[in-house]
């Protein structure tokens, strides 16, 4: 049967449709945000409330006892491990991903087994790396630690996706500007450096972006891999088991700051660079170019 | 020096193949082999038996937590294709500017980027008894007495499931829809077509590699998770990746990897049989 | 690595010896011999796959033949990159760095040569100067419209202080209007800095207007090289005469020999033209060509009279306005379609209609004799 609106008009009148979508979508987003509001409100709780509401009473109590830390754990330690950690992943990771997206590029023999094998590593769950990892170590006699096996643990998490964002973006990486370079003399090293890189900016950020936030907020991995000193996450999760205050909540609060203040930075940066670089350019005049004498 | 470009393509991969392989493709095969390790109770003898699987096999326990951890995920998989595509769906063809598209997305993904610990954990005063919810529900007169069930239960589970996971599946049906050649829905519309029949017809088909993708997301997420179901069901439910962290915990290393094995081989299957139905690499390669 | 460090006093001679391209089992370009002299706009002309723009690229120094020597004054550059080499290449797409504003983009190869940034800032501004877009000097390529980009591109290479300048269908990207425009442009620089120029294009008025030298190609080999008149005006072979537009061909086979001329059969029709001396065999294959414009159109009259000598008749087939000339489609007349170029103001006096009959004459002079293409 005929339909008498189309799907998409450009002009006019929105289908009914659209408005019961709207609907759904603005219930699916409070959906996302709701819960974690809760969080935020509560972690301004009053002295003597507790985890649920009611509210009794505002203050910045729970937050202070974060960073004393007796009663709460050790956040402010874990904070800053968890911190460096997720650096260190990001540094690695964008290495690491640009490199091996630069060779994919090419076909060789082999890159089909390390595509599966990133692909792989990128579905199997969490807790089977955590303890195969755990167990190489052990077996191998080496303790286990932040900088070694935590690290590694959660490269298996973060490269695959590095790769994965580095294919999208290259693939509409146009060739000509590296024909360009070298048209104009540079070398192999010069061309990665002043043309490729600098164009890629933006995926490469989107690549840091992953590479820190996934570090920083990874769990089954690093559980079973940190070795004696906790990460953040491993953190909140020791508390939701033996903690009974709303101090969690002020740690969901910061961290959650923290994360958000990571995504501005990174999605802000890539935004800038994209405004400077796509501005509409000026029309042509039919008469004379504004370049004339 | 010129390297010849295969050469180079080799030395820019090392990198990365090497950490995949020491940190991935070792372990994988570490765990393998403690899988067939003597153990006890208390001490791993390195051997070749198969009574770590013997055992995993012979207990009712394990299958009735392996229906449970499949049922967790079929359900959060039906609910977060519908509620994924639909989003996506609404993203993609009915907002018109690629400005609204963007921001909309994006407000759809900022969650991803904060804990999903605290996510998770954020149900739990939202669903208690006291919860928001609850207060809500009495607040407008629909019940009288707080709904136990919504915490500490499966449905809490599932909640946070789809709360964590929806994600995985809008990303992937977003770049799939995207993608597609709107003349060719312009020309269905033009040749008569409902609406109904052109989402059947031709957005699903097209949309093929992103559900696939997403499904296998959010599958292998449900599969081997062990804290949301720990957290949200107050320990009164389990899945078999819990089983095997308290296993871990307790030093129980062969039957653990026996088990993670086992886990590893299902969740295998259930990927090699979406893959089999939508071929994904043309997608993934670029 | 100083560019264009061969120097001469005519810069940009360009030889091609026995050049073939292979790529895997495609053979791109055959045994190409070519002679462009220093200081020439040759234009490369063909339609897609021809081998063009392969050619470009192997004097660019992008890629390498697998047979055959490239010379430019005089010397082979096979094997050398494209800065020492002294050639500069002006992409399709431009390829404007984004990331850098047009001075830093023409700049670059200072930049990469290690020049210090006064002196490459003093140099870009000059050679912005030079094209008239010194007030663009700050701003990013995405601000620049289609012309301004290619002047742009146009100094970047410009300013490696090239030989030869190679540009790969510079003005496809440009609307029509646009396209005319820059014509001029390219010419004008061309003209001011007296190097070679290089350009690809499968447009062939485009070619016949800048060119000193067009080079006809097709599948992988030269089909004509020569000035732009020596290609419209006398075509060497069927492939030139049809591909430049302007002509008819009349192709056929030998069927009678007479003084001075002979008959041929050409898609059933027997015609009359005049032969060449000696004049080819009877059951020979001969093909002439005779310009579009430089033919008379009658209406037939009907009588079933012999066709004199170098006339063909036919029927009205389609009648296209062009302003100042009518394209007028024959058919019936030979083994292919006839085309008469008739000025308006003829037309206008005694307007046909489709599906009139007519005949066609010229003189002889105006016939032109081909050879078949290989």
């Amino acid at each position: 049967m005929a339909n008498p609106a189309p799907i998409r008009q450009q002009y006019g009148k929105r289908p009914w449709t659209f408005y019961v979508l709207a609907a759904f979508f603005a219930l699916f987003v409070a959906f996302l945000y709701g819960p974690m509001s809760a969080i935020y409100v509560l972690s301004f709780q009053g002295p003597t409330g507790g985890l649920t509401f009611p509210m009794r009473g505002t203050s910045l109590h729970w937050f202070d006892a974060l960073f004393s830390q007796q009663r709460t754990g050790d956040f402010a330690g874990a904070f800053t491990r968890s911190i460096i950690l997720a650096l260190i992943v990001l540094a690695l990771t964008v290495v690491m991903s640009v490199l091996a997206g630069m060779a994919f590029r090419r076909r060789f023999p082999g890159s089909t087994f390390v595509f599966y094998l990133a692909v792989a590593s990128l579905i199997m769950p969490g807790i089977l790396i955590g303890l195969g990892v755990g167990l190489t170590f052990q077996l191998f006699d080496v303790p286990t630690g932040w900088y070694t096996s935590a690290l590694g643990a959660q490269l298996t998490w973060t490269l695959p996706f590095g790769l994965l964002i580095m294919f999208a973006v290259l693939s509409r990486f146009n060739r000509a500007y590296e024909e360009a370079g070298r048209d104009l003399g540079a070398s192999h090293w010069q061309i990665f450096w002043l043309v490729v890189v600098p164009i890629l900016l933006p995926g490469i950020i989107g690549v840091a972006l992953f590479g820190f936030t996934l570090s920083y907020d990874e769990f089954p991995r690093t559980l079973l891999t940190a070795g004696a000193q906790n990460t953040l996450p491993m953190e909140i999760w020791g508390m939701t088991t033996n903690v009974t205050s709303p101090a969690l909540y002020a740690l969901g609060t910061v961290t959650t700051l923290v994360s958000f203040i990571v995504i501005a930075l990174s999605l802000g940066s890539i935004a800038i660079i994209q405004r400077r670089r796509a501005r509409k350019p000026v029309e042509d005049e039919p008469r004379s170019d504004s370049g004339q004498k | 020096m010129k390297l010849s470009p295969t050469l180079t393509s080799y030395l820019q991969v090392a990198p990365m193949l090497l950490v995949l392989l020491l940190f991935f493709g070792v372990p994988l095969l570490v765990v393998i082999a403690f899988s067939f390790f003597d153990f006890d109770g208390i001490n791993t003898v390195p051997a070749f038996v198969w009574t770590n699987y013997a055992e995993l096999f012979a207990s009712k326990v394990t299958l009735s937590l392996y229906l449970k951890t499949i049922y967790y995920a079929l359900m959060v998989w039906a609910i977060t294709l519908v509620v994924g595509f639909t989003v996506a769906y609404f993203l993609v063809f009915h907002v018109r500017s690629i400005l609204w598209q963007m921001a909309l997305f994006l407000l759809c993904t900022v969650p991803f980027w904060t804990s999903n610990i605290i996510r998770m954990i954020s149900w739990i005063p939202f669903l208690g008894r006291n919860g928001i919810f609850n207060q809500a529900l009495m607040g407008v007169g629909i019940t009288d007495e707080p709904l136990e069930f919504l915490l500490f239960s499966d449905f809490a589970v599932i909640i946070a499931y789809v709360h964590l996971f929806t994600l995985f599946m809008i990303v992937p049906i977003f770049n799939s829809m995207a993608r597609i050649d709107r003349s060719i829905i312009e020309a269905a519309v033009d040749a008569g077509s409902s609406r109904l029949r052109i989402i059947w017809d031709i957005i699903v088909p097209l949309s093929k590699t992103g559900i696939a993708l997403g499904s296998i997301f959010v599958i292998t997420l449900v599969m081997g998770d062990f804290f949301v179901v720990k957290v949200m069901s107050g320990s009164h439910s389990a899945s078999v990746a819990l089983a095997m962290s308290n296993q871990i915990a307790m030093v129980q290393y062969p039957p653990a990897a026996a088990s993670a094995v086992v886990l590893l081989i299902i969740v295998g299957l259930m990927v090699a049989a979406i893959l089999r139905i939508v071929d994904v690499r043309k997608e993934l390669a670029g | 690595m100083e560019p264009g460090k061969k120097n001469a006093t005519a810069r940009g001679s360009i030889e091609l010896a026995g050049v073939t391209k292979r790529f895997g089992e495609t053979v791109a370009v055959r045994g190409i011999d070519l002679k462009i002299p220093a200081g020439a706009y040759c234009c490369l002309l063909g339609p897609s796959g021809c081998g063009k723009t392969t050619i470009l690229r192997m004097i660019a120094g992008h890629e390498q033949p697998t047979e055959g020597a490239v010379m430019i004054d005089g010397e082979n550059v096979v094997g050398e990159p494209p800065v020492v080499r002294g050639t500069a290449m002006m992409f399709q797409s431009y390829a404007l760095f984004p990331h850098l504003s047009c001075a830093d983009n023409i700049a670059f190869n200072l930049k990469v040569r290690g020049v210090d940034k006064a002196e490459r800032r003093e140099r870009a501004m000059q050679m912005l100067a030079r094209v008239q877009m010194r007030q663009f000097a700050d701003r990013l390529p995405a601000q620049l419209s289609g012309g301004q980009q290619q002047r742009i591109a146009l100094a970047r290479a410009l300013i490696t202080n090239p030989r030869v300048l190679l540009l790969d269908e510079p003005l496809s990207a440009l609307d029509e209007f646009l396209r005319l425009q820059m014509r001029g442009e390219l010419k004008r620089i061309q003209n001011e800095f007296g190097i070679s120029f290089i350009h690809v294009t499968h447009t062939q008025m485009e070619a016949i207007a800048l060119a000193d030298m067009v080079v006809v190609m097709d599948q992988g080999h030269i089909e004509q090289a020569g000035t732009a008149r020596e290609v419209f005006d006398r075509p060497r072979t069927t492939y030139v005469a049809r591909f430049m537009g302007g002509q008819n061909v009349l192709a056929g086979i030998v069927i009678e020999r007479g003084a001075g001329t002979v008959t041929i059969d050409s898609g059933g029709k027997s015609i009359v033209l005049s032969a060449p001396d000696p004049s080819p065999a009877v059951g020979a294959s001969f093909q002439i060509a005779v310009r579009r414009d430089r033919v008379q159109l009658n209406r037939a009259n009907g009588s079933a009279a012999p066709l004199p000598v170098n006339a063909v008749s036919g029927r009205v087939r389609a009648i296209e306005y062009q302003g100042s000339w009518l394209k007028i489609t024959l058919e019936e007349a030979c083994s292919e379609e006839f085309v008469v170029n008739q000025s308006d103001s003829v037309f206008f006096a005694d307007p046909l209609d489709v599906g009139d009959p007519v005949m066609v004459q010229w003189r002889p002079e105006e016939v032109h004799f081909l050879t078949e293409t290989k």
